[in-house]
């Protein structure tokens, strides 16, 4: 089963077993802009994605 | 990746520092740099009134949770802006604001723009034709003149805000593009008090944003995650995904480019600064607050124009 990244209202598929930082960059997301959470706890990003599981990713920027 | 303390799994890597923590050892660290950045600048003591100035973001929650984790006599101001963008963005995050300073057991003073001065930001805006059809102009210099008007009438010593260092490196970023010379010279972790304003500090303002998000989610801050309406499009949001790009490749552009900016202030190098004599600084005749303008400050010009408007 694939990963599943969810950034405010986008979702993003990759395939697991790949380091968050590679799936990051497949999605065309900036690691640099965001905070990942798995099951509400902060992750790394050479973290191995699981099979089937859901990444949350917290965007950073705020202003206005 | 390993915590550079204990060795155990890490949480947070800061490539800027080359140094990863666990969780325990980042809710840590934080409040101790903090601690080594407000006596760095000589920001405030122990024994002066702190007023927060808080939105119910998480960097300005975060602050006030380091504050008072330290042990400073640290307070809260929440300004209510009157925006709603379809998402009820004032009230949820005073909403907010109030929930963390009722779980803390600490003092929030909150005043409501459109109570005080008969106008919520983005009315205000649209009738003061500030800001090019876009609040944020306005929500500033109304921000800037309440957060000096209560901080002093409440006799506070010191007003805090929750700046981190993407913020500064923002607005350092876009000055420089337009050497606005002006404006970075008064660029510094702390403005002292002078001639009616208050001192304002920003203890947070060597922290990447990046880093204050886990220290709330570390924490268990709930704040208000959503932007504010208006914040779509903005500059500063811009410059801040361009520096992003930069860190991306070069870990620690940010913080050199800000600290390095801060040298070269401090070295009197960067400008040579006018000997000019400064701006005539006096009393508003409406408001007292201190302005440069002839006779009322931007703000009560604002108003009154609001006022001959609206009849």
């Amino acid at each position: 089963m694939p990963v599943k990244l969810i950034l405010r209202t986008n979702e993003y598929e990759v395939k697991a077993g790949m380091a968050l930082l590679d799936a990051l960059k497949k999605c065309n997301i900036i690691p640099e802009s965001v905070i990942a959470t798995r099951e509400g706890e902060l992750i790394t990003e050479d973290e191995i994605l699981k099979d089937g599981e859901v990444i949350k990713l917290v965007a950073v920027i705020s202003g206005g | 990746m390993k915590c550079k303390k204990c060795g155990g799994k890490a949480s947070v890597n800061m490539r800027q520092h080359r140094m990863a923590l666990c969780k325990e050892h980042f809710i840590e660290w934080i409040p101790e740099q903090t601690e080594r950045f407000i006596k760095k600048y000589n920001m405030f003591t122990r024994e002066e009134k702190v007023l927060v100035a808080v939105s119910g973001g998480k960097d300005s929650l975060a602050l006030w949770d380091i504050l008072t984790r330290l042990g400073y006599k640290a307070d809260g101001l929440y300004l209510g802006l009157g925006i709603d963008g379809g998402v009820n963005y004032s009230d949820e995050s005073h909403r907010l604001t109030a929930e963390f300073a009722e779980k803390n057991g600490l003092t929030l003073h909150t005043v409501n723009i459109e109570k005080e001065y008969g106008y919520s930001i983005p009315v205000l805006s649209d009738i003061s034709y500030r800001g090019h059809g876009k609040p944020c102009s306005v929500c500033g210099l109304a921000k800037r003149h309440e957060m000096n008007r209560i901080a002093r009438d409440l006799g506070y010593d010191v007003l805090a805000t929750g700046h981190n260092l993407d913020d500064e490196a923002a607005v350092l970023f876009g000055n420089t593009l337009q050497w606005s010379s002006d404006y970075l010279l008064r660029q510094r972790p702390v403005l002292p008090e002078k001639d009616g304003l208050a001192r304002k500090v920003k203890p947070l303002c060597r922290f990447y944003e990046r880093e204050m998000t886990a220290y709330s989610i570390a924490r268990g801050i709930e704040y208000i995650y959503d932007e504010c309406p208006f914040a779509d499009g903005a500059t500063q949001v811009f410059y801040k995904e361009t520096l992003n790009q930069l860190e991306n490749t070069r870990p620690g552009i940010k913080l050199t480019f800000y600290l390095r900016f801060l040298d070269a202030r401090q070295s009197g190098n960067l400008f040579i600064e006018k000997d000019a004599v400064q701006a005539h600084i006096h009393p508003c005749a409406k408001c007292g607050q201190p302005t440069s303008a002839p006779d009322l400050c931007s703000f009560c010009r604002m108003i009154e124009k609001a006022n001959t408007t609206t009849g």
